[in-house]
């Protein structure tokens, strides 16, 4: 079986981090807090320009086509700029969903979605909370055995605070009966997992891109503040530290990586290998947060100093989606079921 | 209208760059590779032409296989096909023998229009452009800023020193050297790489476009004898202490300079 990933993926995940590194840089970040708004529509359709909120809309609504594992390479950019915008709803999670739910619903929100004019904010029962539902065209929400399908006029938005500006929080509230059911029974609890199945795996794949520009910010720092006539990043009090940063992070990746194939192949146990993904790529972010600070110093406390961008972004990835808490209690479910397939001959069995 | 875009492919900006062994050129193992930067403001201006008429827009570089790469991104970003000309009989060439393999698909290729960059990132030559339109015999416009055509004409304007601007008219053929910040440069979207995929990349060698044996290093008047970064300079000496220290010493050194 060939892992790697293909030539286009490549140019792609190139082509997304250049334009990233101009259009989405910490300036732009502090400017979207500034004005407390993390959206930011101008960029949005440059993004569109680009093709990627169609990433994994069907051709035949206008998309690209794609699966996870080209658009797992795109979401560690997406990480790697801090990237302020509701890509995890509106483009992993969102456009898949109503990928599954078809009809009229797809037939008129999926083109939409595909061309940059169009954001949908997604629900699930991992938070009582909805991303970015201020900025949202349309609210897929579950409810008891059922997805709603919510037009922002139609319910009421309640600011939550976060330490995260960048991903804005809101309760909401809204009158089921009096709102469309886009899927219910079966069809609705399969469309509620699998949103929240690739929310959280793009959640972990911006993980590994925030853990990557973290450890680089470190090494810059590290490599330019000298102490005792060297750099600092010289002693291996500091360059160990990083050094575990980059083993914890090269340890996620390739279960990150996994993942992506396990959804895009609709492997039967996506679930858990996301889940993996998730605790993986949470605790390298996490861990990387605690030492990227540590070996930045008291500078690495300041607002100014653009480190806390990247550790907001990390903190709060990590509790979104479904906490590392929850990903790990499926794991340990899995691990400690009396049927369990462990060992090496089921590590990489066909689906 | 047919525009040939000359692209070379460069060390990435933020490639590190390690001299080699032989101390000529730089080590160029395991860096990222794009296109040149100058390159890549001729190739939006030729893909506008197209946007705003009739018009293909073929691509070309010279180099081995990592070059295309640099033609698929530039086929993602609009060019209509590509011509890669791959030999190794064309290592070492010099600046002209760059010219004359460019100026050789130039004539295969009948453009109305050729268009490169002012200089490449790496070498900083500023040759190539007037060499090939001395090769094809057309006019040349170099350090070009804005490019207008109309009856069969090409009305540039030229960054001349002190910011003054010249304004020069050529007939067409002709080959025009842009300047860097002539346009805002477009990135390749995703469906255009996609589609890159179905566009030809046509391969050439030095036989094919008449060259065998006029090109390379053999044939290169120009060789680099020796590369190396500048030395460090000495003297400077750091000024330390408060602001109000630091201010009183630097303005006791200017008057001890005689500078005030």
């Amino acid at each position: 079986m060939d892992f790697t990933f293909d030539e286009d993926a490549l140019l792609f995940q190139e082509t997304v981090r250049d334009f990233l590194g101009n259009e989405c840089t910490p300036e732009h970040v502090r400017a979207r807090w500034d004005v407390g708004a993390a959206h930011d529509p101008a960029l949005w359709n440059r993004l569109a320009e680009l093709g990627i909120p169609g990433l994994l809309v069907p051709e035949a609504h206008g998309g690209l086509g794609l699966d996870e594992r080209t658009s797992v390479l795109l979401f560690e950019e997406f990480g790697r700029a801090a990237l302020p915008e509701p890509v995890i709803a509106t483009v992993a999670a969102g456009a898949p969903a109503l990928r599954e739910i078809g009809g009229a619903l797809a037939d008129e929100w999926l083109p939409k979605l595909a061309a940059g004019e169009a954001i949908v904010a997604v629900g699930h029962e991992a938070s009582p909370f909805v991303s970015d539902a201020d900025v949202a065209d349309l609210l897929l929400l579950p409810v008891d055995d059922a997805i709603h399908a919510v037009r922002p006029a139609d319910c009421e938005l309640v600011f939550e605070p976060s330490n995260d500006p960048s991903r804005r929080l809101f309760s909401v509230g809204f009158d089921p009966g009096a709102t469309p059911r886009a899927a219910v029974a079966e069809g609705a609890r399969a469309v509620a997992g699998d949103l929240l199945v690739r929310g959280s795996l793009a959640a972990a794949a911006e993980l590994l891109g925030a853990t990557d520009r973290m450890i680089e910010l470190s090494a810059e720092y590290t490599g330019q503040r000298h102490q005792f006539g060297k750099p600092i990043g010289s002693f291996q009090a500091v360059k160990h530290q990083l050094a575990d940063c980059k083993v914890k992070l090269e340890y996620a990746r390739p279960v990150v990586h996994r993942a992506a194939h396990s959804v895009a192949t609709a492997h039967p146990d996506r679930a858990l290998h996301v889940s993996m993904a998730k605790v993986a790529a949470g605790d390298a972010a996490t861990f990387t947060a605690r030492r990227a600070l540590q070996v930045h110093g008291a500078i690495g406390y300041t607002w100014e100093q653009d480190l806390h961008l990247w550790m907001r972004r990390a903190w709060s990835l990590e509790q979104a989606y479904g906490k590392s808490a929850r990903h790990r209690q499926n794991v340990e479910s899995w691990i400690l079921a009396e049927d369990a397939r462990l060992g090496p001959g089921a590590t990489f069995r066909a689906a | 209208m047919k525009i040939l875009v000359c692209l070379k492919q460069v060390p990435h900006q933020d490639a590190r760059l390690d001299i080699d062994a032989a101390g000529t050129w730089i080590k160029e193992d395991n860096i990222k590779f794009e296109i040149n930067s100058y390159d890549t403001y001729a190739l939006e201006e030729a893909l506008r032409i197209k946007d705003a008429g009739e018009a293909e827009v073929v691509v070309t570089s010279i180099g081995p296989d990592r070059v295309t790469q640099a033609l698929r991104t530039a086929l993602g970003m609009g060019a209509d096909r590509a011509v890669h000309v791959k030999d190794a009989e064309i290592d070492g060439s010099d600046a002209l023998g760059v010219a004359k393999v460019l100026a050789a698909v130039a004539k295969e290729e009948s453009p109305d229009l050729v268009l490169m960059g002012l200089m490449s990132d790496d070498s900083n030559a500023s040759a190539v452009g007037p060499m090939i339109a001395e090769l094809m015999g057309v006019p040349n416009a170099s350090s070009v800023m804005k490019v207008e055509l109309a009856d069969g004409k090409v009305t540039c304007e030229r960054e001349l020193e002190g910011g003054a601007l010249e304004v020069v008219e050529l007939q067409t053929p002709c080959v025009l050297a842009v300047q860097s910040g002539l346009n805002q440069v477009r990135y390749a979207s995703l469906k255009g790489i996609m589609a890159a995929k179905k566009k030809p990349i046509d391969v050439k060698g030095a036989g094919d476009i008449g060259l065998s044996g006029q090109v390379g290093a053999g044939a290169a008047k120009t060789t680099i004898d020796k590369i190396y970064p500048p030395p460090k300079g000495e003297g400077a000496e750091l000024i330390e202490g408060s602001t109000g220290e630091v201010v009183e010493k630097l303005v006791g050194k200017i008057k001890e300079l005689g500078l005030l």
